[in-house]
């Protein structure tokens, strides 16, 4: 299969926001191409517009916000570039490899055991840093690997897609399980 | 290569002409009105000289034959007075009941709620007949829209009203139909906190992120926001829809109650003791001791003084109850404390000394107090409001807000399945995919729902809606794409589509505790005294602004890139439909006019599509250009 998007010119989310196409995103000039961009089309700058205008406005405005929260965050970036590939990937996906299954199962154990702590939150804590500090790993090795896929080396697309499956489903667990060690950071705070 | 040539944004060729528009902060308390007037955005007064409208309204009853409103009403400060004396027809906190259904409203009200039947809105019964929360709103709005339309010597073009940022989408359409039945144009519903960081914003120009911190009379909003170059980006908000200074008096007030021994109050004693509750909560903001004295009705007089000190006890678990939001705000704007540039204080409450004390601890800064915490919603709103209508403005704002709430849809064993997170920023559509559960399965309830809860019966239910017609198919077989689409409103649409046959349903999320457009119409029509000829003109008249706002967007929209962006027979096509809609506008046949405009908007659709890319491209390549000066 050779779904390689380098010379494919349709409109995607980096080029909406008039960047590369790329892992690795420069945040100032995201920040300001979307600025930009929806100082002309935001639906304020048509609120005396035709209703046809006004319509086509905040479609144009969603599509807009939906692109900079894709771009914005790098496990939706990483989603969206294997997306742009033609791989979507499903929620059961059994390409993650055993050793990384024990890590995740051990993860959730601890932190499930957070609140049996002498001091919950700083035990929450030490977990959220340890989740972060994978979750910079990942992203290096996204990086590093999306890098090759873009770059005009052609011959090893299917084996570098390979490889970053599983390196984006990681992210996506990662990703959940800090959100969910917020969440318990919210409800002991909220129990203090 | 050519050089393109590039307009300045938003320039028209038509004759530059100040088109008049108001904000409107229609509080739980008080409201006012506020409009540009020679570049300064002001309050306006009453012939009295007094800024503020106490959101008070007595009925006395119906309204004779030939005015414009169905009731005879008392609104403001003489309803204020006569409350006690009539406190079952003067309708106080109206704003804490928009949107909400029979149950919400039982706790801590007087008044004698009723269901009435083919509604599901529940109505206060009143000297003059039943009234919605809406109705009474639009009383409000209709003597604010008087008083801005006295002072500025003209009807006014458009208006934009303030919600609360935790308002849910019941409350906002609630909103949104008072002022409709006010006959306000509204040009935007925005949010009281994002109004406040544009008052402030504006005048001071400081770049960073700001928390603004609002304690109105029934609600509180937290909301953090970033300024960069014009740009208001908020980045979270929460809050509490149903806690205010009104629950700072109803904890004196059952102070009161217990030390005066009071069991059984009537309505006109507990009106009273909510009155001396406020006024001792007001003077404590001052003093370090006040006299309560209260009128028992039987003709005693029950005194009692009440310190500071025991104040600050009854209502501190109330203050520190919006800190839970403010924490909440900060973890989904992904900032501490430190990164918090200042914090703003908005809406009467944060007068009270121990509210500036506590805030003031947990964001480590002194709060800014520098614009009168009643007025500075409305003048934000009024300044939003001349931008929205037209007006040139010499500063480029743009505000990108947020959905306060998440909002999803049910799924089976009675989950909430999510759509949009809580703080997306808005406009936003979104899609997801369900199937069915049975074989064969040819119709789906889609039951909308707002809330952060897991269980369906923790979060409000927005609306319910069918999807039939679906082809029988093994279940799972089906795929029914529900897409949810929040406008710059806040206000929300829900529509459902079955891929492999195209079947289609889509509503306008009419909230479970909303009025209907059957009722909205009658309530209208009651208001022009049931002249058939009353509705008839103003709907001829609703028509012919919309065709001149059509025709005058056109002209300046072929003006601008009729040439870069059509052919000329494109030109001729859309020119020509444009006289004909001009033409027919002179008549006065509604439909008419109004099939033309459709008629229009097909023509132009194109060209309406290619302007949007065209202006993004535009955006794009000023970008570029920047860059490249900078290098």
């Amino acid at each position: 299969m050779t779904n390689s998007i380098k010379n494919n010119h349709t409109e995607n989310f980096f080029s909406l926001l008039g960047l590369p196409v790329s892992f690795s995103v420069d945040k100032k000039s995201l920040t300001e191409n979307y600025h930009d961009i929806q100082k002309s089309i935001h639906p304020d700058k048509f609120a005396n517009a035709s209703d046809l205008e006004r319509r086509l406005s905040v479609q144009k405005a969603a599509q807009i916000n939906d692109a900079l929260e894709t771009l914005k965050n790098p496990t939706q970036r990483s989603i969206y570039l294997l997306s742009l590939y033609g791989i979507e990937l499903g929620e059961n996906n059994n390409s993650v490899d055993p050793a990384f299954l024990m890590e995740q199962m051990e993860l959730r154990e601890n932190l499930s055991q957070v609140s049996d702590k002498a001091d919950p939150l700083d035990a929450l804590d030490t977990i959220l840093e340890d989740v972060k500090s994978r979750i910079n790993q990942t992203i290096n090795s996204l990086e590093t690997l999306f890098q090759q896929l873009l770059s005009d080396d052609e011959k090893n697309e299917d084996e570098l897609l390979k490889k970053l499956t599983p390196q984006v489903l990681k992210m996506q667990f990662l990703n959940r399980l800090q959100e969910e060690c917020m969440n318990k950071e919210e409800d002991l705070a909220d129990q203090i | 290569m050519a050089l393109l040539q590039i307009s300045e944004p938003g320039q028209t060729t038509a004759p530059h002409q100040h088109k008049l528009a108001a904000g409107i902060d229609l509080g739980t308390t008080n409201s006012l009105v506020a409009s540009l007037r020679s570049g300064m955005a002001e309050t306006i007064a009453d012939e009295n000289g007094q800024h503020l409208l106490p959101s008070v309204v007595q009925f006395l009853g119906k309204q004779d034959e030939g005015f414009h409103s169905a009731y005879q009403t008392e609104v403001g400060y003489q309803a204020q007075q006569n409350a006690s004396a009539d406190p079952l027809n003067t309708i106080i906190s109206v704003k804490r009941y928009m949107g909400r259904g029979l149950d919400d409203l039982k706790k801590h009200s007087i008044y004698n709620f009723v269901a009435e039947e083919d509604s599901v809105v529940p109505r206060i019964r009143t000297i003059a007949g039943d009234v919605s929360a809406v109705e009474v709103s639009a009383e409000i709005l209709k003597t604010l829209k008087q008083r801005a339309v006295d002072a500025l010597g003209d009807d006014l073009t458009g208006a934009v009203i303030t919600v609360p940022a935790y308002f849910d989408d019941a409350q906002r359409q609630a909103t949104k139909d008072a002022a409709k039945l006010a006959g306000l144009n509204v040009l935007r519903l925005i949010n009281e906190p994002t109004a406040a960081a544009v008052a402030y914003g504006l005048d001071s120009g400081s770049e960073g992120t700001h928390v603004i911190y609002d304690l109105g009379g029934g609600t509180f909003d937290i909301s953090i926001l970033k300024l960069t170059k014009g740009v208001f980006e908020v980045l979270s908000t929460a809050g509490d829809s149903a806690l205010g200074g009104d629950d700072l008096d109803h904890a004196i007030a059952d102070w009161i109650l217990t030390e005066a021994q009071i069991n059984d109050p009537d309505a006109g004693l507990l009106r009273r003791i909510l009155d001396a509750a406020r006024q001792a909560k007001e003077t404590l903001s001052e003093q370090q001791s006040t006299t309560l004295s209260i009128d028992l009705g039987n003709g005693e007089v029950w005194e009692s003084q009440l310190s500071l000190q025991q104040l600050e006890k009854l209502i501190k678990p109330l203050i520190r109850k919006t800190l839970v939001p403010c924490r909440r705000a900060l973890r989904d704007a992904k900032i501490e404390v430190e990164d918090i540039q200042d914090v703003v204080m908005v809406g009467g409450s944060t007068r009270v000394p121990l509210v500036r004390q506590m805030v003031g601890e947990f964001f480590n800064t002194e709060p800014l107090v520098d614009i009168d915490p009643d007025k500075v919603v409305a003048i934000g709103a009024a300044r939003q409001a001349d931008v929205l209508v037209g007006n040139k403005s010499e500063d480029d704002m743009l505000l990108l807000d947020v959905t306060p709430l998440s909002l999803g849809l049910e799924t089976m064993g009675g989950l909430a399945e999510k759509v949009i997170h809580r703080n997306t920023t808005i406009p936003v559509a979104r899609a997801q995919d369900f199937t069915t559960f049975k074989d064969g399965q040819t119709a789906m309830a889609i039951h909308v729902v707002q809330g952060e809860r897991e269980l369906i019966s923790d979060c409000r239910s927005l609306a319910r809606f069918e999807l039939r017609g679906i082809p029988p198919m093994v279940a799972g077989a089906a795929r029914i794409r529900v897409t949810f689409q929040i406008d710059a409103d806040g206000l929300l649409s829900v529509s459902a589509r079955e891929e492999t046959s195209g079947v289609e349903s889509s509503i306008q999320v009419k909230p479970s505790y909303g009025l209907s457009d059957g009722e909205i119409e009658n309530m209208l029509k009651d208001s022009f005294s049931h002249a058939q000829d009353d509705i008839d003109a103003r709907k001829l008249r609703e028509e012919q602004v919309e065709a001149d706002r059509v025709v005058e967007a056109l002209l300046a929209a072929l003006a601008e890139d009729g040439e870069a962006l059509l052919s000329v027979e494109e030109q001729v096509v859309i020119q020509q439909a444009i006289d004909e809609l001009a033409e027919i506008a002179k008549n006065s046949d509604q439909r008419a006019i109004k099939l033309k405009i459709e008629h229009v908007d097909k023509v132009t659709a194109e060209f309406a599509q290619r302007r949007m890319d065209a202006s993004i491209n535009k955006a794009l390549s000023g970008q570029r250009v920047d860059d490249l000066n900078n290098k």
